[in-house]
């Protein structure tokens, strides 16, 4: 004899199970602005207090309302009417409203197609953990035709640890909306009829009194392409490229194609701080995968480690991946369709940190960040003593003894003398020295090539003192390529190098080799 | 001013299509005809050989098999892989030669000999990196001198279409000093090499150097020797060597390349061949689309010896582990010859021999894209060659990004 058996839901348990997922209030607002943005709403308004009796958020909306399946399947489990206007709406399994249920009270107030209803549920978390369902208590009203929106209000919000109302701010409220809600979408790089929604947050003053609201869009907007490198120090800080959208398709290895929209930008620090960050950047930038155009997780490993992801924001929109029901983690990363997705991406990403652009970028910030370090030069006594016995005239061993050569050349009485009066191995122009009453900024290298090689800047220096001036090849590919995004001419004959990045530098080439 | 008529006596190299810094034409030399890019298979003609056949000599008898269509391979019709090929003097030295032999084997061009159908271009290298140590070409019981003269005199009589004098390369460690006197060197060879040949000849310039620079001044001491009149005047084509130690380095190898097309350009030579001595297979399309014309490769009877089959320009499979029914290839689809490779073969060299055929064939086919890509209007095509050839291999990757950003336009 065979039976057939369904296995038992215990519906308490999974009310609980799911909304013990969600932990932060801003998750109630990222799922109120994705149900408001399905129900085609142009404009959100969200206001968070933190009373004495306990938190408060409402959010309200002028969306098309939800009549009594719509409200059913807000409270119910498992039954997301998808009643979007288009086919991408974003409620997932309708679990994001049962973070709803982690309150003491949750009130709905929706008119749709000339119908209120008001829905009003008491202390729903305390009689879960109860082990009771928690009802709601329904009236419903006729009112004027034409009148639509949405009133949630969530009272004494359950936060987990670290989480209250009363820890937020306007910034962390922005950085929260700019990342990990549709207020951040990319879609709108990929669609002409893109609906707009304006989103505005109000904190009580007890939270955060330093503005009164803050108004924003749901648009994802990267900060103004400046492609060349500015001024001072820090040139390439404000730099800042758009990378267009752009549609990979990709296909697995068993056939199945989908396709990942993909949009980003590269920048320096500044350009960076432009968008709406919170706390730290290496928390925030690099390649994030995107659901409904809503950031999900990030896959820096997609840009190969010789390149800092700290540059890069890009998000890649696929709606084949698949989401946790907190919304918070991808959930088919060991499908093929997902190691598709990455591989596809890391290709992409090797473009761009292939782009001229990019390098040019990164040679303007390796300069910024050049390090003032002093060349030590570490040998044994023994070594050293060979070193002088093997040689059958002065050839120096690092830059110091360079300045012992020029000392010795005006001791033999070459012409001009030249005196150091000051060396400084660590710093970036290493050497002042006196030739006949003038004091003159100086480099001094074993090779005029090290100078390059140390990559020194040229502006401002006047003499560069070298024993040698080693491959000339190499001074020619620098004649020929620039250095510093300047020209550079070198006039061996006349013992000159003429540097010109928009101003004319004339730099003096000491060769002790010949003094001696 | 002179008009370009006069300025290259013959115009061998007939550029049709360019895509970038990437061109494809044909290469008319003598009666023989080669369609750019191409790669020359390395055949050693010699190997080991006595007058009763030219055919000693293992894996690379089996190579002159396949030329030939002869029936021990199962008499299949080859020759349009070997349109093109490229020996060298140095083959010679691979062997314990005797004086007998050496003679022998010298004493008939190649192309007129019995034992060969070869109608393809012979592109004679002067094996100047052979003799780089010690200037002799060692035989068992005899010494030839190798200078210039005697290199032209092999080149003559193997019946050279292309002759390259004999050089001094440079290593990727020489210094400036030395790297001129190599490049003072050559160039006293080079005097010696145009006045043993004559403008009949197809003569082909070797160039040393790893960027713009090195090059430059490489021409300047062979100018300073030899004349601006004459290293204008003289050359039909340019061969770029040394670049052997760099071949595991393919971003300093783009850099010679594209490097020594910027020198030829300045320096008035642009419309001559380019052909790069000695690198192979996985480079091929990356200096191709930077603006080499012609490349020789041994790699095809490397791998084939070390026991490797290759699947593509980058990827090969112990020949052991091949299911060769996935390639279809003349070989792969001859069951005479993959019996012979899946090891029913008497010697080594019918299995190996055939493994080589593969992968010449492999190599060509892929030269083959190239050209089509090349040829097809717009840098499109070329574009997306070698996005879905080189773009798709790990270790590729970023080269193709540098190749396509530098001299196709970038992609953004
Ligand atoms: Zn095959």
């Amino acid at each position: 004899m065979s039976t057939t058996k369904t296995p038992q839901v215990n519906e308490v348990n999974e009310f609980l199970e799911i909304a013990s997922d969600f932990e932060d209030p801003l998750e109630v607002i990222r799922e109120s602005l994705s149900n408001s943005y399905d129900a085609g709403a142009t404009e959100v308004e969200i206001t968070i207090r933190d009373r004495p009796i306990g938190s408060e958020i409402v959010i309200e909306d002028d969306g098309e309302g939800m009549d009594h399946a719509d409200l059913e399947s807000f409270f119910d489990l498992g039954n997301s009417t998808k009643r979007g206007r288009q086919n991408g709406s974003i409620g997932y399994k309708g679990h994001g409203t049962k973070i709803f249920y982690k309150s003491e009270e949750v009130l709905v107030n929706t008119t749709k197609n000339g119908t209120n209803l008001r829905a009003q549920m008491d202390q729903p978390w305390e009689k879960l953990n109860n082990r009771t369902m928690p009802e709601y208590v329904l009236n419903e009203e006729a009112v004027k035709e034409g009148n639509s929106g949405t009133h949630i209000r969530i009272t004494g919000f359950k936060s987990g640890h670290g989480f209250s109302p009363a820890s937020l701010t306007y910034n962390k409220i922005e950085h929260y909306l700019k990342w990990k809600t549709l207020a951040g979408s990319t879609g709108h790089f990929f669609t002409d009829d893109f609906p707009e929604m304006e989103i505005t947050v109000t904190l009580g003053d007890e939270i955060d009194d330093t503005r009164d609201q803050l108004v924003m869009n749901n648009k994802l907007e990267f900060p103004t392409e400046q492609r060349n490198p500015g001024e001072g120090q820090f040139s390439e800080s404000r730099m800042c490229k758009h990378y267009p959208p752009r549609e990979l398709t990709v296909e697995t290895e068993n056939g199945t194609k989908t396709t990942v929209e993909v949009v980003g930008m590269v920048g320096g620090k500044d350009a960076r701080n432009e968008l709406p960050t919170y706390g730290k950047h290496s928390a925030q930038f690099g390649v994030w995968l995107a659901k409904d155009h809503i950031k999900v997780e990030r896959v820096n490993d997609t840009i190969s480690h010789d390149n800092e992801f700290l540059h890069f924001f890009f998000i890649a929109n696929c709606q084949d991946l698949e989401l946790s029901a907190n919304r918070e983690k991808i959930r088919n990363k060991s499908s093929p369709v997902y190691q598709a997705i990455v591989e596809e991406l890391s290709h992409y990403l090797s473009k761009i940190a292939s782009d001229p652009w990019f390098k040019d970028y990164l040679s303007h910030r390796r300069k910024a960040k050049l390090t003032r370090r002093a060349e030590s030069q570490q040998s044994s006594i023994e070594k050293r003593e060979q070193r002088i016995q093997d040689r059958n005239r002065f050839t120096p061993s690092n830059d110091a003894e360079v300045v012992l050569g020029l000392e010795r050349s005006n001791r033999f009485g070459a012409e001009p003398e030249i005196t150091v009066e000051d060396y400084d191995p660590s710093a970036e122009v290493n050497a002042l020295v006196r030739q006949d009453t003038n004091l003159y900024a100086s480099s001094i290298h074993r090779r005029l090539t090290d100078h390059f090689k140390a990559d020194k800047p040229l502006e401002s220096v006047d003499k560069i003192v070298c024993w040698s001036y080693g491959d000339r090849d190499e001074l020619s590919e620098l004649e020929r390529s620039g250095y510093h995004s300047g020209e550079v001419t070198i006039d061996l004959e006349n013992d000159r190098l003429i540097y010109n990045n928009g101003r004319r530098h004339n730099i003096h080439i000491v060769t002790v080799q010949d003094r001696l | 001013m002179e008009s370009r008529s006069e300025q290259f006596k013959n115009d061998i190299f007939e550029i049709s299509a360019e895509a970038g810094d990437a061109r494809s034409g044909v290469l008319r030399i003598g009666d023989t005809e080669l369609s750019t890019p191409n790669l020359l298979p390395v055949v050693n003609f010699y190997a080991g050989g006595t007058d009763a056949s030219l055919y000693g000599g293992g894996i690379h008898r089996t190579i002159k098999e396949f030329m030939n269509g002869d029936e021990v391979v199962n008499g299949g019709d080859y020759s349009r892989y070997f349109d093109g090929v490229m020996t060298s003097v140095a083959s010679l030295t691979d062997y314990g030669i005797s004086r007998e032999r050496y003679e022998d084997y010298i004493s008939e061009p190649i192309r007129e000999r019995d034992v060969f159908d070869f109608d393809g271009t012979l592109f004679l290298d002067s094996g100047g990196f052979k003799f780089l140590g010690d200037s002799r070409l060692d035989g068992s019981d005899f010494e030839v001198e190798v200078d210039q003269e005697a290199i032209v005199e092999i080149q003559r009589k193997l019946g050279g279409d292309v002759l390259v004098n004999l050089d001094r390369p440079i290593a990727p460690d020489d210094d400036y000093p030395t790297r001129v006197e190599k490049a003072r060197l050559t160039a006293q060879n080079v005097d010696e090499f145009l006045n043993l040949t004559s403008r009949d000849d197809t003569r082909y310039l070797t160039l040393h150097g790893y960027n713009y620079s090195m090059l430059d001044t490489f021409l300047s001491e062979v100018e300073k020797v030899i004349g601006r009149d004459r290293v204008h005047r003289e050359f039909d084509g340019v061969a770029l060597g040394s670049l052997v130690p760099l071949k595991d380095n393919k971003e300093k190898l783009i850099t010679a390349v594209s490097d020594c097309r910027e020198v030829l350009a300045d320096w008035g030579f642009e419309e001559l061949p380019l052909h790069v001595l000695g690198i192979s297979s996985s480079a091929i399309p990356l200096l191709a689309a930077v603006g080499a014309d012609t490349f020789d490769s041994s790699s095809y009877i490397h791998s084939a010896i070390n026991g490797k089959y290759d699947t593509s320009l980058y990827n090969s499979e112990p020949v052991d582990d091949v299911d060769f029914s996935k390639c279809d290839c003349q070989v792969c689809s001859d069951d005479v010859l993959v019996k012979r490779m899946e090891g029913d073969a008497e010697y080594q060299k019918d299995k190996l021999g055939a493994v080589a055929m593969h992968n010449l064939i492999i190599q060509k086919e892929e030269i083959q894209r190239m050209q089509s890509a090349i040829q097809s209007p717009g840098d499109g095509e070329l574009i997306s060659y070698i996005e879905q050839s080189l773009g798709r291999e790990k270790s590729m990757q970023q080269h193709a990004h540098r190749v396509v950003n530098e001299s196709l336009g970038g992609y953004f």
